[in-house]
Order: C-alpha cells, then structure tokens, then sequence
C-alpha cells in the first residue's frame, strides 16, 4: 500500500474504545459521545503521555522501598526476622533451590523492573516521534498489559503465608512494609500502561495529519 | 499534499493558552510516593541505634543476624558481624543496638552469652534451647557513652533483682557453689551468686543473694551454715536425721536463721558480712565472749585426751581442751601431765533456770576475777569440786574432762592468786577403778598359794577318812534298821485298811447315817423346785396367799 494507511483520524473519523463503532465526531475539538454505547469518544486519549510518565515515576519510586524493606517479618523465639523478596532469592539460592531463585528473580524483581523501563521506552519513543519497529513496540506494550495482572501473585503469596503461618507461640509470620511498596509497585505500572494509548506509536510510523491528543 | 494545501486550512492561534500545557494533577501520585519513600527512609535512619563491639573468647553460638542482645528478656540489639580480631585469639562481634536502648549503653554495661545451664539446683537460661543462644546485658550506671566491650565469662552477679546482696566468710567452701540454694526454714529464698579466696588465701568470701521480701529475715543477729548434706544424729529419742532439702543435699546450701537466744536484731544492711558455720548445731550456740582458763595436773596417762576434748560439768557441756601437754617445775625436776581447758561462764550461766539466771549471769560471767574466787573457793573447798578424766567411748577411749563434787576427796591446796588458776583433780574415775583392779590383783598375787594348796590336800584326805567311816555306818543302819522298819510299815497298812472298811462300808453306821443324810437333802431340795415353780405361776401369792386348790 502506498502513502499514508486510511486511518480513522486520518479521515476525520473517530473510534469508539468500547464497541469499536465508527463515527463521525460531533465537534472539531469534542468528538463528543458514541451513538452506540454512549462511551465518551477521544481521537487519541488526553494527557495519555503525562498520565503515564507521573504513574511511571510512582512506580520507580515505589520500588526502591519495595525492594529494600522486608516483605514478611517472620517471629520466632529467637527474635524477628525481617525478610526482603532479594533475601529470599539469595536463602533460596544458597539452599540449594537455584531454579526456585531464579523463579522469584524473574517474576519479583526483573519483571516490574522489565514493565517500567519498557513503559518508559514507549513513552520516550512516541515522544521521540521514533518511526522504527511499531509492531514490536505493539507486541512489547500488549506484553506489558498482559503481565500485569499477574504481577499480584507475590502479593497474594505473601497475603496467603501471613494468614496461615500462624503457630504462636512458634513461629508467626506478618507482612512487612515492603509488600505495600511493591503492591504499589504493580498497581501503578498497570494503571500506566492502561493509560498508555498504543495508537501513539502509530501515528509518527504513519506521519500524516496531526491528531489532536 | 501539505503545499497543496489552502493557507485558510491553517489553525488559528489562539489568544488563551492551550489547556494541555497545564501540569496534571497526575503529577501528585509521584509526588505523594516519593514523600512517602523518603519518609520511610528518614525513619529508618533515625531508628538506628548506635552500632557497638563485643569481644568474645568464642563465638558460642553467635550468629550474624541470628543473635539477639537482650535485657530483661528484651530484645535491644542484634548482631551485625561475627569476625576474628586481629591477632586472630579472639572474636570480634559487632551488633546493631536497638534506638530506644541507646541510653543503656554505657561504658560500664556487661555482656555475656546465654547458655542453657542444667544443673542439680535447677535449669536456667531453658528459653536458649528453642531459641539458640543470645547475649545477655546488664546496665551499667556511668552515663559515659561506650562503644567497645569485652564480654564476661560468666554471668555477673544479678543487681536488678529485688532482694539484698551479703558476704559470707568460711574456712572452707565445702560442697558449695554458685548458684546453691539458700534456705530460711527449709524455703529456698535465695541463692550463692559467687565464692572468691581471700585475698591471704586464707579463708572463702561468698556473696549471696536473697530475694526479696525474704531479705527482711536476715538481722545482724542472722547466723548463717552449711546445710549441705544430711545431719543425722543419734540420741536417747532415736536416730534423729536432718536436712534443709533433698537438693542441698546433692548440691550443697546455706541454712540461715536467729538463734533463739539472740534478739531479733536490726535489718541487715547490703553487703554485710556475717560468718558460715560449719553445722546448725555450731550457727545455734551461744557465742563463746568469756573465757575463764584453767589449768589441771593430772598424775594419770593422758592418752586419748586431745584438744577440742569436751569438759562437762555435772555431765553438762561447759568448754574445751585447749591444751594437751607436760607441766615443768623448774625447782623439784618433777614432770606432770598438764592440761589446759577453756571453760565458758555464759553456756553454764544459760543452764540455770530461768528464774536465777539474771543473778547466775552475773555472778558468773559478768562479776570481776576477784568477786568469783569466793564462789570458785566455796566450791572446790566446801563442796569438793574437782577434775577427773573420764571415758567418753569405750570403744576408742576418747577421754574428757568431767567437774565433779567428790565429797570425799582430800583437803586441796589452791593458789588462788595464779593465773591460769589450778585446780585440784581428783584420781578418781576410770584411773581410780585401774588402781583398784590393780590393787585386788596384787593381793591375789600375794596370796600364800602353794600352802593352801597342800592343807586342802590334807583336808581332802580327811575328808576321805569320814566318808568311809560314814559308808560302814550306813550298811549297819541297813542291816539292824530296816527289817523294824518293814513291820511298821505292815501295821500302819493294816490300820489304813480298817480305817478304809469302818468308813466306807455301806452297812458301817456312819456310811448309812450319810446316806440318810442325803435323802433327806434330796427331799428338801425338790420341795424348794415345787414351791418356786409355784411362785413363778402364781406370784400374787405372795400376797394374797395359796389359792385354794380346785379339783
């Protein structure tokens, strides 16, 4: 295909997030609302980048602490111990349970870490206007969705072991300071990447008529 | 397309300025998160207590991270580090103080490590096996800041238990360690905290704790001993056996009370000193403050005498054998057994009854050496007081000095002016019985024997000569006597017999009038079985009369 790809903006349409209807905007600046399902129409979403670098900001901040304090404070005679999620890879690791490491590794601290420096390199590459690689950039920001509503897991664990290791006077278990950090954590990269309006990376592939954001 | 396009298709600029320049109010959630990091962190910061060293021979069970300091079963610190100093002979220990324990830590503070300690008086330190070993401490009271330490080898004695801290001075230790228990009437209410040697090395100082509120027994009159072991004694009630407990018994302990003679005293003050006696028996007894020696020559073996021997007065305790030994008199070369006692006013003056003792106390104990010579005077001059040794044991020969009235004995000679005063003794007792045995024996030894020995000979055929002559005698009385004999015999039968026949005869008179005799009982007595039974059935009869009888 040749020239710019027909696009619904391009064509001074617009498309409905929620049914997907085609429609014509009511006004020049407010496109006003769908004919169909009555979702407010935006030609691309307003303050998307902003929205997203402030979520993005929170979500680095927020994982500082949520690595660094203790995510379970475990109580045992001896006194209580505080434990930090790289703690518990590196007990896992020297245990002899290195699979088991490299499983908390990967899913407790490189992919938040993963989320935020791919959320950020979207953002800065539709603010570069970059024209290279829009389907990878597609694929990498479905992949951030997809994994975000996992991410929960470690806190869901971590909730789950505070209610059941309860063995007064033994051994009792209670959730550290760390694990709202890191609830934080995914919380905001998700609300990040739902703010992130992948229809960005399109439109300096395709440069053509400028939309209005 | 662009250049193609109308200049009126331009935007138009517009005099207000655009919205979308406007910081977002999305901007706060960062803002917010990056308040809440750094307060955190400034939190953690502050909570940090100052970080401290411990030296330690060993790292008994300390681990990195795993240990805890504590006080008062509360956890103030943790430790960081576990290294090797840097001579490599001890270990260096690191630890994180908790804040609020910050002002605890000063240059006098102690620490050690906890172990669990088993022994015979009781388990301590039983939480370190569940939770491993930690590190004690005790607060000081400098207010000087310390950050180096070496800890202690064993625990310090505890200060911050309510109860009160004494010395203790003994000879010996005995069976007694730290930790043995202290018992006030058979409850144990404290403990032996630490025994250290004298610094001549010639007696034990042991420092004991007694908790509180048994601290208010120990007066300055308290007497404390040995309740080690079992204490039996054996009297003319039986086998008497003591024992403060079956622990002290296995581990030693300290009994303590007031004697009942004493005044209940004032409260001890900490730190104060009293002494261990060895025994109950020995804590119980009047304190010995007067002392009146004597001396005593005997003419006897001392043999079995030794130092420490009782004298008894009336077979009452009254003091003891100082000294075993030979007198000298210069003038006559004479040698004499010599013995020195030690005899105790106050423990004689306790024995009079309660209602002369005030005036038995003071004539005895309290009156000056010249007010009691009259009394010593009246005693041995008047009364015949003396000495004698006596055997205490048959079975070892111990002896003892026993003070006697001999009523008997010879008018005695007393230097009332010397000092130590002699006193006369008497050879009686076991010496005495020896020289009568002796004497009986020599008389034996005198006796003309052999002499005596040839007249019973003599008397023995004599003897010999009558009895043949009595022999002949006998066979004449058996043959001239007997035959007379045997007819006298014959009629004394015969007149046996007749008696027998004139008596028992049925048809002899007096026989038939014993017969009658009892007929007639016979008859009466059943007259009386009639009557009664009448009476029995009829008993109004015996006041209206016999009822005529109706056919």
């Amino acid at each position: 295909m040749k020239g710019p790809t027909l696009t619904a903006a391009r064509a001074g349409l617009v498309s409905c997030e929620a049914c997907h209807l085609l429609s014509r905007p009511a006004g020049a600046g407010e496109p006003g609302f769908c004919g169909r399902c009555g979702e407010k129409l935006e030609n691309r979403r307003r303050g998307s980048i902003a929205t997203t670098w402030a979520l993005l900001i929170s979500a680095a901040i927020c994982y500082i602490p949520a690595n660094m304090l203790p995510v379970l404070d475990t109580t045992t005679p001896q006194g209580t111990e505080g434990d930090t999620i790289l703690g518990g890879v590196a007990f896992l690791y020297t245990s002899g349970s290195w699979p088991l490491a490299i499983l908390v590794l990967i899913a407790s601290v490189m992919i938040p870490l993963g989320k935020l420096i791919s959320l950020a390199y979207l953002l800065i590459s539709v603010q570069r206007g970059s024209v290279k690689g829009g389907r990878e950039r597609t694929r990498l920001y479905r992949l951030v969705v997809i994994i975000g509503r996992w991410s929960m897991l470690d806190v869901f664990v971590d909730t789950f072991t505070v209610a059941l290791v309860q063995l007064q006077p033994l051994m009792s278990v209670a959730p550290g300071q760390g694990v709202l950090f890191f609830a934080a954590v995914v919380v905001l990269t998700m609300l990040a990447a739902e703010s992130f309006d992948p229809r960005l990376i399109w439109d300096s592939v395709d440069p053509g008529e400028p939309v209005h954001g | 397309m662009a250049e193609q396009q109308d200049i009126n298709d331009l935007p138009q600029a517009s005099v207000a300025r655009p919205k979308g320049l406007r910081i977002s109010v999305v901007w706060i959630i960062p803002i917010l998160a990056a308040v809440v990091a750094i307060g955190i962190a400034i939190q953690r910061v502050s909570s940090e207590g100052p970080t401290i060293s411990i030296v330690f021979k060993a790292a008994a069970g300390i681990e990195a991270g795993k240990t805890f300091i504590k006080y008062k079963d509360v956890t103030i610190g943790q430790v960081a580090t576990v290294e090797l100093t840097n001579d490599y002979s001890q270990v260096l220990v690191t630890a994180k103080m908790a804040k609020h324990a910050a002002g605890l830590i000063v240059e006098d503070a102690k620490f050690w490590v906890v172990q669990p300690t088993v022994t015979l008086s009781g388990v301590t330190g039983l939480g370190t096996l569940l939770s491993g070993q930690y590190i004690g401490f005790q607060a000081g009271k400098s207010t000087v800041r310390g950050r180096n330490y070496t800890a202690l080898d064993v625990p310090p004695v505890i200060t911050d238990q309510p109860g009160r801290r004494f010395k203790l001075t003994a000879q010996t230790l005995g069976s007694l360690g730290a930790g043995a228990p202290i018992y006030y009437r058979s409850v144990p209410v404290g403990e032996v905290a630490a025994y250290s040697l004298a610094a001549d090395g010639k007696s034990i100082e042991a420092t004991v704790f007694i908790d509180a509120p048994y601290d208010k027994y120990v007066t300055s009159e308290t007497r404390f001993w040995n309740a080690s072991g079992i204490d039996v004694s054996v009297g003319a009630n039986g086998v008497n056996i003591r024992t403060e407990s079956i622990v002290s018994v296995l581990v030693g302990g300290i009994g303590f009370d007031v004697p009942d003679f004493a005044p209940p005293g004032e409260s001890a003050a900490v730190d104060a000193v009293f002494s261990l006696y060895q025994s109950r028996a020995e804590a119980m007894t009047l304190p010995i403050t007067v002392e009146r020696r004597f001396v005593l020559y005997f003419s006897e073996s001392l043999r079995g005498l030794s130092v420490g021997a009782p004298v008894t007065l009336f077979g009452l305790p009254v003091g003891r054998v100082a000294e075993v030994g030979l007198g000298y008199d210069a003038m006559t070369h004479d040698l004499r057994p010599r013995v020195l006692v030690t005899f105790n006013p106050e423990r004689l003056a306790s024995r009079v009854s309660e209602k002369d003792r005030p005036s038995a106390t003071k004539a005895l104990v309290e009156a000056s050496e010249a007010a009691r010579v009259p009394i010593l005077r009246h005693l041995v001059e008047d009364r015949g007081l003396r000495a004698r040794l006596q055997t205490g044991s048959l079975l070892t020969g111990e002896l003892y000095v026993a003070f006697e009235y001999v009523p008997k004995a010879p008018k005695a000679k007393v230097d009332w002016k010397r000092d130590p005063l002699e006193l006369p003794v008497d050879s009686g007792g076991l010496a005495s019985i020896e020289a009568k045995l002796d004497n009986i024996l020599t008389k034996i030894d005198n006796m003309p024997l052999e002499s005596i020995g040839v007249g019973i000979k003599n008397a023995i055929v004599s003897l010999n000569q009558t009895l043949k002559q009595t022999d002949a005698l006998l066979g004449r009385i058996d043959a001239e006597w007997v035959p007379e004999g045997t007819k006298t015999m014959q009629s004394l039968h015969q007149a046996i017999a007749d008696a027998d026949r004139s008596l028992l005869n049925q048809d002899a008179p007096a026989a038939q009038d014993l017969h009658n005799t009892l007929q007639e009982l016979t008859g009466a007595a059943r007259a009386v079985r009639v009557f009664v039974d009448y009476l029995q059935r009829h008993p109004e009869m015996l006041i209206r009369g016999k009822k005529e009888d109706h056919p």
